[in-house]
């Protein structure tokens, strides 16, 4: 085509502008690592198309966003990272029962190795569960292709496909062929089919039948899909997704010969063309990233159709079951089977080695005050909470020195974890939910109103940052909701709203709370206070730093002992020094020294008040 | 032909921008790139890794033991990639230590730099921070590292100058002046060192 180019891109842009390419007329998600980039660029092209896109409160309204649309006809996407499908199971299951009027891709993005999630779970077999079809690419080019072609898939079976991605193929930049956008295909109207569209169980009954029918189209489907096979030795290797990629570069390292299936749908596997390909192999290996989806399905597959030859795949241990995989994982993996030597030796002998670098708060984070202050108020009022953390930023408050983050489990988990423990205790334990503001509208609301409804006594932290900040900055309802409201609303009589930078209201405020809750009542306060991160952006001129006075500073430590800022650093002789790189103007160390030694370079209220408005 | 250049260094120094210049100057010069990056949670000032495979390679990620070229942009985090290194490894780092946020001794930046030196086959350091400080902006020193990485190894017998200059206009597209001074002045104090 004419106005194609080549672009060098992430695999996550290179999956929406493929979306866009195609027509998606309706787009929505819920940010989260590795999958945000894919939403964050529709709503940078949106304009131009026309398309409509959502940053949702969840997963589920999300998807349930982009099922709408595609029941009434429209060309839909939902994107979301592999956790929050579980949010978005509901509707899922649904989905597979009444298919849907155009296409419905549902994207999810697993992160294998856990880089920046509580779990690996591996969504493939969301596709089994379902009877969903799932389709893997292993680059960021071959992404963009396949989005197209499920898409289509989707629209002439009037089913909805899962695209599962990975960190390996989401975070990679490569480069992409990249077209014009297409005119978005929105639905004319929604014509009422209630038969399809309203799961009551005398319809959900019929279209169960029909569902299992439509899975046996899709299985037929699948064997035309345009499946990579490498006709190559005796030994097969079946792969799907990235671990294509480390199966070729495996096999030149090794110098062996292989022939390679890579699969498009690792869910339903192409059984014909596996039995066809298996008849010619006197042993199989199976290599994919996550769980042994592909393998179990194919030795199904070589059993039910009389194809004798061993199958060897992560079910035997060969490839690790934990974490990702890597290329001498791989190449281990083949070369037992085939009975050859890799060759690598790696050195890991290091006479000096790296202490670990975990991440930290960043310098002006506002939960690190929050958290600070948290700990004083607990402390003064003597009680020895459980901290029922939850999913974002202030997750990195399970470190030292605040150790605030007892409980973390899953998103929204804070409160109904923090009221389990209450009554698990007999309402002996002291409980401070800590949550963080679209984490609160994603899935604490509920658990609030379940506080207030089971009078459950406990305190609730919402720390308020105005964004969606650990996964990039995305806005969050908070600007446009207001929490203390929400909770007023609820039914919570002892609402606060408090700023983290005034360090002694916020003490007090918290105190205040505490005893509400000792008196056996439940209390929220709302700590408030914008990213540090977005606050700066395009702001940095304005900041007002602050420095220490080394002749005032007596070392007590408490700065960058209690609060652990990144831009302080404690000298040899035990006194504070500030990094002016990195100092974001936040004044809370200016607050918490006892001797006044830490200034402002100006008058800091301009600043301050500034990043407060937002 | 392959060449693997494995990056290192603390959430916030740019590694990200970094590689997507020497990308896209691989790109506009014709060659097959691949990048993997880290986002999220390990951005928060963590250790961050990204890496750069320029040619024909196929695995996403360099394996442990075949990084041609190391580019720590911190000092503790080039020891946390040497896993990577092998005896033939060129090591470029910034001799800049970041302290961790860790309760215990921190390994001298001399005896870092000597477990280096015993592990590769040449270490350069550079005092990248402070040419950046002196820029104006320690926002430049992954240009400042990017001018020593051409300055120093055979990435130059791929890509021209002309194209990372030309990649760091397209990629950064802001403070462009003075992100190609930085990466001028990387590039020169680095050569006359030689």
């Amino acid at each position: 085509m004419a106005n194609c180019t080549v672009r060098f891109m992430l695999g996550n842009h290179a999956v929406a502008h493929a979306a866009l390419e195609a027509g998606v007329a309706v787009a929505a998600g819920y940010p989260g690592t590795p999958s945000s980039e894919i939403i964050e660029y529709i709503f940078e092209h949106a304009g131009e198309t026309g398309t409509y896109v959502e940053w949702s409160s969840n997963e589920k309204v999300a998807f349930e966003v982009a099922y709408g649309a595609a029941l009434a006809g429209a060309r839909a996407l939902v994107s979301m990272k592999h956790v929050g499908l579980n949010v978005a199971m509901d509707p899922l299951m649904s989905s597979a029962y009444t298919g849907v009027r155009n296409s419905l891709l549902i994207i999810t993005a697993d992160d294998p190795g856990m880089w920046s999630s509580q779990n690996e779970q591996d969504n493939r077999w969301v596709g089994l569960h379902s009877r969903i079809p799932v389709f893997e690419p292993y680059n960021p080019q071959n992404a963009a292709d396949l989005v197209k072609l499920s898409m289509d898939f989707s629209s002439r079976l009037n089913h909805p496909v899962i695209m599962r991605l990975v960190t390996r193929v989401s975070h990679v930049r490569e480069p992409v062929k990249v077209c014009g956008f297409g005119k978005p295909i929105f639905a004319s109207g929604y014509v009422k089919d209630p038969a399809h569209h309203a799961l009551v169980p005398a319809n959900a009954r019929l279209l169960k039948g029909e569902l299992v029918k439509r899975w046996e189209e899709v299985k037929a489907l699948v064997e035309d899909l345009p499946h990579e096979y490498v006709d190559d030795g005796s030994t097969l290797i079946i792969t799907s997704g990235v671990a294509y990629r480390y199966v070729k570069e495996a096999l030149e390292d090794l110098e062996v010969k292989a022939s390679i299936l890579n699969l498009v749908s690792p869910v339903p596997v192409p059984r014909k063309l596996i039995a066809n390909a298996a008849s010619k192999a006197d042993k199989v290996i199976v290599v994919e990233e996550g769980d042994p989806v592909v393998e179990f399905q194919v030795k199904e597959a070589l059993f039910d159709e009389g194809v004798r030859v061993p199958v060897y795949g992560k079910a035997e241990g060969l490839f690790t079951m934990v974490g990702e995989l890597t290329l001498i994982n791989v190449e281990e993996g083949i070369a037992k089977v085939l009975g050859v030597d890799t060759g690598r030796v790696v050195n890991h002998q290091q006479a000096v080695n790296a202490p670990p670098r975990p991440p930290v708060f960043c310098p002006g984070c506002p939960h690190a005050a929050s958290f600070y202050e948290l700990k004083i108020a607990t402390a003064m009022a003597r009680v020895k909470p459980v901290f029922s953390g939850d999913i974002g930023c202030y997750s990195l408050g399970i470190n030292p020195p605040f150790n605030e983050q007892d409980l973390l489990t899953n998103m929204g988990s804070s409160i109904g974890l923090g009221m389990g423990v209450l009554r698990g205790t007999g309402g002996r334990q002291f409980i401070v939910a800590v949550i963080g503001d679209s984490t609160f509208f994603h899935a604490g609301l509920p658990a609030l109103v379940d506080a207030v409804y089971n009078k459950a006594p406990m305190l609730i932290v919402v720390l308020d940052n105005r964004y969606t900040a650990m996964t990039g900055g995305q806005p969050s309802p908070t600007q446009v909701i207001d929490i203390g409201a929400v909770a007023r609303a609820i039914g919570v009589k002892h609402v606060y709203t408090v700023d983290p930078f005034n360090v002694n209201e916020a003490k007090e405020t918290l105190r205040d709370a505490i005893e509400k809750v000792k008196g056996g009542e439940l209390a929220v306060v709302v700590m408030r206070r914008a990213c540090a991160l977005e606050a700066v952006r395009g702001r940095g001129a304005l900041v007002v730093k602050y420095t220490v006075d080394a002749d005032a500073c007596r070392a007590c430590g408490i700065c960058y002992n209690l609060l652990a800022c990144p831009a302080i650093t404690r000298l040899n002789n035990g006194k504070a020094a500030i990094d002016q790189a990195a100092c974001v103007g936040c004044s809370v160390c200016a607050q918490v020294c006892p001797y006044g030694a830490i200034k402002p370079l100006g008058e800091p209220s301009g600043w301050l008040s500034k990043w407060g408005e937002l | 032909m392959k060449l693997n250049i494995y990056l290192t260094g603390v959430g916030g120094q740019g590694l990200i921008t970094f590689a997507s210049v020497i990308g896209q100057a691989a790109v506009d010069s014709g060659l097959r790139v691949t990048v993997a990056e880290t986002h999220g949670l390990s951005q928060r000032g963590g250790a961050v890794d990204v890496h750069v495979r320029v040619g024909e390679a196929h695995s996403p990620l360099i394996p442990m033991g075949g990084a041609d070229v190391v580019v720590a942009f911190e000092l503790i985090e080039a020891l946390r990639a040497l896993p990577y290194t092998n005896p033939g490894t060129v090591l470029i780092a910034n001799r800049r230590l970041i302290p961790p946020a860790f309760r215990g001794r921190l390994p001298k930046p001399e005896d870092v730099e000597a477990e280096i030196k015993g592990r590769v086959a040449w270490a350069h350091f550079i005092n990248a921070y402070d040419y950046a400080v002196k820029l104006g902006n320690p926002i430049f020193e992954n240009m400042v590292m990017l001018g020593a990485l051409f300055a120093l190894t055979r990435v130059r017998e791929l890509i021209s100058m002309d194209a990372v200059e030309g990649a760091i206009v397209k990629v950064i597209g802001k403070a462009v002046q003075e992100n190609l001074k930085a990466f001028r002045l990387g590039y020169s104090v680095t050569s006359a060192r030689l």
